[in-house]
């Protein structure tokens, strides 16, 4: 099959601008009375967080967000639509601006899939980009209104997302870029989603691999009548990998993080083998955290019992432009507990047990630092760097939630996720810190708590954490729905008067 | 906007907002209405002129099932505050006959005998009104609106298997319309 590297000739970008939003203000009593049928009601006495702490919302009806930034004035920016989970319905893809006198606009873009992580730096807007055959990093200026495609080479177009991009005290912008396979190899079930956008897309190694040549046999949703397919490894859907085949490591790959300049140039891999690098944060000490989603139980190459998990990049310490080897995380052979996907502990009650794809594969740079629930679905998240806040030092991870029944058929994955918890990176443990009075999205419980927590990020002044609430998203075992005009933007503020421990 | 900053902020739902966009949507929702008519009275027409009992009874169940799809289109418009169309229904059916017409035009040009050319008419109709109930299901997920999918997802899950077995017998039967000019 055709490969398709490099950005068509007829991309010239997108159009980008400040447009206003109709938006107005609320009451906390009329949101008790909300205007969307999905979520009637959102009442933050319905949300449970620790003694000495306050809840309030900050912004209602946001359509699928992603993420959050903050100026140093404490203006505040969402990034919302787009095609995101599930890629149905597309909703307007812009970055929700609020300032810090009240007003509000929008930075309105013409991208189909929008923009997933955001940061600000020096009057400008940083964003992830998903869509299309390749994922870009673009900054905004925030003054002249000029759009600037950074880095458009990451081979993208399948299921996972963008991780950052974000800043580090040393100046540099660290990224990342999940997986296009969900499972390791492209499979039908993608058909339904990014891959029938993209059917040529596939995962690219950040380094030589050998492989073992166990390819997936699957229906092939491409032809009009049930024929069967085989594929392997790093290759487009119905392309098989031979046995000792060695597939060329490339900088611009994916389940990948680097870091570069902040223009984008002397771009350096780090680490590799991560499935959905989609939160990462630096603490004070410059250590690079990397949250990570754990693989399925269902369809042709099923794992069951694989941790959601915390990576620490460790090359990231290292002194920029050293890094001559990225560290390999284990996917698409190993689970977050660091065993190969076909152990017996793995192996699955839905769908066809994995083979091994790697022959020979790079030495594994685990373990983790921390382990969480499988299906919990770990997002973007924060170190808190305040002592008035409190917890310093710890990691504060946004838990989307479950897929399961969707993803796994174990009823013990059902209520996994819909809540942050507080990491200690350094022993492993946590603890919860914001949830519903039962585990489980607020809606399925009809109470007005949270939903489906996707980032996590600490005011500047690092008094308040802001917790972005992606918004109701109801799965089946066979079908998932995510409705828009849901998503809410919470703040969690410590009381007046109240010493942290 | 006014500025109390110490209130929420409501991203468009304001009431103006919400009814702009479900004007749109009941537009939309005509369109349901008028695909899933014209789909249904070429059904019923159908049925009458195809003799072989097997292919018989599968539309005679399919027309029991897109009476009821009709019902459901009429369902979406009360989800956003609205009536149905009684215009569109009567211009879905007049579509319908119209799909008959067109359906005798092509099988005079290509040589098809009998109803196998009404079979294929159907299966582009129902094609048509399928993906009407789709994107009524994505602007029901766009307004936030879960009883809007509750009416769509069965139905588009049942016309999408009406969709397989409408090919199956189109295909099927082609050869001995357009070769052997035989009706069944």
């Amino acid at each position: 099959m055709e490969e398709k590297k490099e950005v068509s000739s007829s991309n010239r970008g997108f159009t980008i601008g400040k447009s206003p939003i109709r938006a107005t203000r609320a009451s906390a009593e009329a949101l008790k009375d909300a205007a969307v049928p999905a979520r009637p009601v959102i009442d933050p006495n319905d949300v449970v967080v620790p003694d000495g702490y306050e809840v309030e919302v900050v912004m209602t009806g946001l359509s699928f967000p992603t993420d959050i930034a903050f100026a140093d004035d404490g203006t505040v920016f969402v990034s919302e639509g787009g095609s995101s989970w599930p890629t149905r319905p597309y909703m307007p893809a812009r970055v929700l601006v609020l300032k810090p006198d009240g007003e509000t606009e929008a930075i309105s873009m013409n991208v189909q899939a929008g923009p997933r992580g955001i940061a600000w730096r020096n009057g400008e807007l940083y964003m992830c980009l998903k869509g299309g055959y390749h994922m870009q990093i673009a900054r905004y200026n925030l003054q002249s209104g000029e759009l600037n495609i950074l880095i458009d080479k990451l081979p993208s177009g399948g299921w996972h997302e963008p991780g950052g991009p974000l800043f580090g005290a040393d100046g540099l912008m660290y990224f990342g870029n999940g997986s296009v396979s969900q499972q390791g190899v492209i499979l039908p079930a993608g058909f339904t989603v990014d891959m029938a956008k993209h059917p040529l897309a596939h995962d690219v190694p950040g380094q030589d691999v050998t492989l073992t040549g166990n390819n997936v046999w699957s229906r092939d949703p491409l032809k009009p009548y049930p024929y069967l397919t085989e594929t392997g490894a790093f290759k487009p859907f119905g392309v098989p990998a031979q046995k000792g085949e060695v597939v060329k490591g490339e900088l611009f790959c994916n389940s990948a993080v680097w870091r570069s300049k902040p223009d984008g140039t002397d771009v350096e891999l780090l680490a590799w083998g991560i499935r959905n690098p989609f939160g990462m944060a630096l603490n004070e000490e410059g250590e690079l955290y990397v949250s990570d989603n754990d693989f399925e139980e269902k369809g042709e190459r099923a794992v069951a019992n694989d941790p959601d998990r915390i990576w620490h990049i460790k090359n990231a310490s290292k002194p920029y432009g050293s890094v001559t080897t990225p560290d390999w995380y284990g996917f698409p052979d190993i689970c977050g507990d660091g065993l190969p996907v076909n152990h017996e502990s793995h192996l699955p009650l839905k769908g066809k047990a994995a083979e091994l794809l790697l022959q020979d594969p790079p030495p594994w740079a685990g373990p983790a630092a921390f382990l969480e629930r499988p299906h919990s679905c770990m997002c973007r998240m924060d170190f808190s760097k305040s002592d008035f806040f409190g917890h310093r030092g710890e990691l504060f991870v946004s838990e989307w939630g479950t897929l399961a029944p969707l993803n796994s058929p174990r009823p013990e994955d059902l209520d996994h996720g819909f809540r942050v918890i507080r990491v200690n990176v350094k022993d492993g443990t946590a603890e919860p810190f914001m949830h519903n009075r039962s585990m489980g999205p607020a809606t399925a419980q009809g109470s007005g708590g949270i939903e489906r927590p996707v980032s996590s990020k600490f005011s500047p002044d690092g008094k308040s954490l802001y917790v972005l609430d992606f918004g109701v998203c109801q799965v089946t075992k066979g079908a998932m729905f995510a409705f828009a005009h849901t998503g809410v933007l919470w703040k969690i503020s410590r009381k007046e008067g109240y010493h942290a421990k | 906007m006014q500025n109390n900053s110490t209130q929420p902020v409501r991203i468009e739902l304001d009431k103006a907002c919400r009814e702009e966009q479900f004007d749109r949507a009941e537009a939309w929702f005509k369109n349901v209405q008028l695909t899933q008519a014209s789909f249904r009275q070429l059904l019923e027409d159908t049925v009458e002129k195809i003799e072989e009992p097997h292919i018989k009874d599968y539309l005679h169940t399919m027309l029991e099932q897109a009476r009821a799809h009709e019902t459901q289109a009429e369902a979406l418009f009360a989800e956003i505050g609205c009536t149905p169309s009684a215009v569109r229904a009567t211009l879905g059916e007049f579509l319908g006959k119209g799909r008959e017409l067109w359906a005798d035009i092509i099988a005079f040009s290509g040589s098809a005998k009998g109803p196998w050319q009404d079979l294929q008419q159907l299966y582009i109709a129902n094609l048509n009104s399928m993906s009407a109930f789709a994107v009524a299901e994505q602007l029901g997920l766009a307004l936030g609106i879960p009883a809007i999918v509750e009416i769509t997802f069965g139905v588009i899950a049942q016309k999408s298997t009406d969709h397989l077995l409408l090919q199956e017998c189109a295909l099927e039967m082609c050869s001995k319309s357009i070769l052997y000019h035989e009706s069944f």
